[in-house]
């Protein structure tokens, strides 16, 4: 998890990802954001992220964003 | 047209609705809705019900064949050895995907096909006679279902929340209809998705009173909106549109802002009364406006203008088609290349291009619709390349971004495009809008409000000055929305009899300052058509 929180810093690093519940619902992270992230998670962990997950819920914070990752790793 | 601001609606139909749903027994109440519910759909289109039976029929049918194929596929799974399963899965989505493009087919085809012929037979026959061809096909005429395009976008998301399991297709073929057809949906959205509302209508629960009354506020506050401000304009926005070249820039501007004001007005007023509406049943419909003239860019005005069909657009066009394999693997070459920001910028502007063109034609067969969509994409688009040399200049310079005044710089700059974009989606047509365009730039002066010519177009004085109230009313409560404030909640905390005067005096006023009888003509549900 320590290395989803540095890819988050590095895109975005005006938040801190260790507090944010709602970085979708309040407009933190926009389309471009998550579409440059899913990029970069998918290269990371080696995972496939479909469109269907791509849901507010899956990446209204770091934990919801791990949750996703470790699903998909399982799914792998 | 029948409005849902109409008093056959308002005093005639919902009233037996609402009486009939609270004696007749739980078992008949839902079928009593659907039957009310058709009943104004026959009302409003006539045999064209047939149309939206057919689509009812059409996603019912194939979402309980997509059931059927994940039923199977999680047989096969389950019996299969694991390196199997793969292959399972793969062949189960491909057949659904085929159903998909059936239902698809079925639910856009019959929409094209009545509201998009004749545009397109039209702009052929021009593309012929450019070319010199001498073949000219017959315009059609076809009389369109209302709601048509509300409720396709509502069967077509079913299908697809179907195929991507996020909800299981309902065997119950009245459920499903009664959720396509809740009549205060029908004619201007807000488009509801099955899992949010189905069960909720389904369920009929009696109507309790804490709901009836905030629901009764709500609807008395969006016949406000329609009728002191929407309808009262409305006589000098058809005059101003439809003679524009009389009169300077000044006015056309003022065309401009007008129909802006005109259509939040109608359109959002619609909304309230329908949410309103469903609030009275005790159904939570989605809401469609979130305070949209506090937005500081475009984007951030398209999530709060129109959100249903926005979210519509972000889930099953933007989405898919971004994360599409093509266009993945140009978003890694452009990040590499390009970086965070402007790289996935190339790709997502491919998959905002289409979503604006469907957003344009969705509005409309015209031209002029799909300029609109052309220039929010444009504005989108440069918003988004703008935005890390902007951030660098205030940074630069000093500039708090979160500034009251540099918010408000935003907020005013969003409006003027905003209204800008207004007047070509309000124009008899593109060649209109770009003249009515050149006509504000070229001929800006503010003679014809020296000279008493805004006081000549159907509203007076005391029009104004009624419509500059009521807008101001709407700017406090949607301010004191957006600081958090559940206006409605306080109020209904108040004694009864404080309740009862807020009741008695939203009535008095619409009845006061309503733009009804001699001398107005009510405008037409704007999206009604759409």
């Amino acid at each position: 998890m320590e290395r989803l929180y540095e890819i988050l810093e590095e895109m975005q690093p005006e938040y801190d990802y260790h507090k944010e519940t709602a970085l979708i619902d309040d407009h933190l992270l926009n389309s471009l954001t998550v579409l440059a992230l899913i990029s970069e998670l998918e290269d990371e962990f080696d995972i496939t992220i479909p469109a269907v997950e791509i849901v507010p819920e899956n990446f209204n914070s770091a934990q919801a964003m791990w949750d996703l990752i470790t699903r998909e790793m399982r799914r792998r | 047209m029948i409005s849902y601001c109409s008093i056959e609606y308002l005093l005639v139909f919902l009233p037996v609705v609402f009486l009939g749903y609270q004696i007749l027994p739980r078992s008949v109440r839902r079928y009593f809705l659907l039957a009310a519910s058709y009943g104004f759909f026959w009302y409003l289109s006539g045999p064209l019900l047939l149309w939206h039976v057919a689509v009812c029929l059409c996603v019912w049918l194939i979402g309980l064949r997509l059931r059927n194929l994940l039923e199977e596929r999680d047989a096969a799974v389950k019996a299969a050895e694991r390196s199997e399963r793969k292959a399972i899965k793969a062949q189960c989505a491909g057949r659904m995907r085929r159903w998909v493009i059936l239902a698809g087919v079925i639910c856009f085809g019959i929409l094209l096909s009545l509201k998009y012929t004749p545009f397109f037979v039209d702009n052929l026959n021009g593309l012929f006679r450019h070319l010199g061809i001498h073949v000219q096909m017959k315009v059609p005429s076809f009389a369109v279902p209302i709601g048509i395009s509300f409720y396709t976008l509502q069967a077509m998301s079913y299908i697809f929340d179907v195929q991507q399991e996020k909800l299981e297709a309902d065997r119950n073929f009245f459920r499903l209809t009664m959720w396509l057809s809740f009549f205060p949906l029908l004619m201007e959205g807000p488009i509801a998705r099955y899992g949010t509302l189905a069960q909720k209508i389904w369920n009929v629960d009696r109507i309790q009173g804490e709901n009836f009354q905030k629901g009764l506020w709500r609807i008395l506050y969006g016949v406000m909106k329609k009728m002191i401000v929407a309808d009262r304009v409305n006589s000098a926005v058809e005059l101003l549109y439809t003679d524009f070249a009389k009169y300077d820039g000044g006015m056309v501007f003022l065309a401009a802002v007008l129909f802006t004001c005109q259509e939040y007005m109608e359109f959002s007023g619609t909304i309230d009364i329908v949410i309103g509406t469903g609030e009275c049943f005790g159904f939570v419909l989605p809401e469609n406006f979130n305070q949209p003239f506090f937005s500081k860019t475009i984007s951030e005005f398209w999530s709060r203008w129109h959100i249903s069909l926005g979210a519509w657009l972000r889930n099953y066009l933007f989405y898919p088609l971004s994360m599409s394999q093509p266009l993945k693997n140009l978003t890694k070459k452009c990040r590499a290349r390009f970086g965070n920001h402007y790289g996935p910028l190339v790709t997502s502007s491919i998959a905002l291009f289409a979503v604006w063109l469907f957003n344009g034609l969705w509005h409309g067969a015209g031209w002029s619709y799909i300029f609109f969509g052309m220039y929010h994409f444009a504005l989108i688009v440069t918003g988004s390349f703008l935005a890390p040399p902007v951030i660098a200049f205030c940074e630069k310079h000093n500039i708090d971004r979160k500034n009251f005044l540099y918010r408000l710089f935003q907020m005013l700059r969003t409006a003027l495009l905003v209204t800008i974009g207004e007047m070509f989606f309000r124009a008899l047509s593109l060649k209109y809008g770009l003249l009515m365009f050149a006509r504000m730039i070229r001929q800006a002066s503010l003679q014809s409000f020296a000279d008493g010519t805004w006081l000549k177009l159907g509203m007076d004085l005391q029009d104004y000055v009624i419509v500059a109230l009521t807008v101001l009313f709407v700017f406090v409560i949607s301010l004191l929305k957006e600081r958090g404030c559940n206006v409605r909640g306080s109020l209904y905390a108040k004694p009864v009899i404080v309740r009862a005067l807020i009741t008695g005096l939203m009535v008095t006023l619409i009845l006061l300052f309503g733009a009804y009888g001699a001398g107005y003509v009510p405008v037409d549900p704007i999206y009604a058509n759409f």
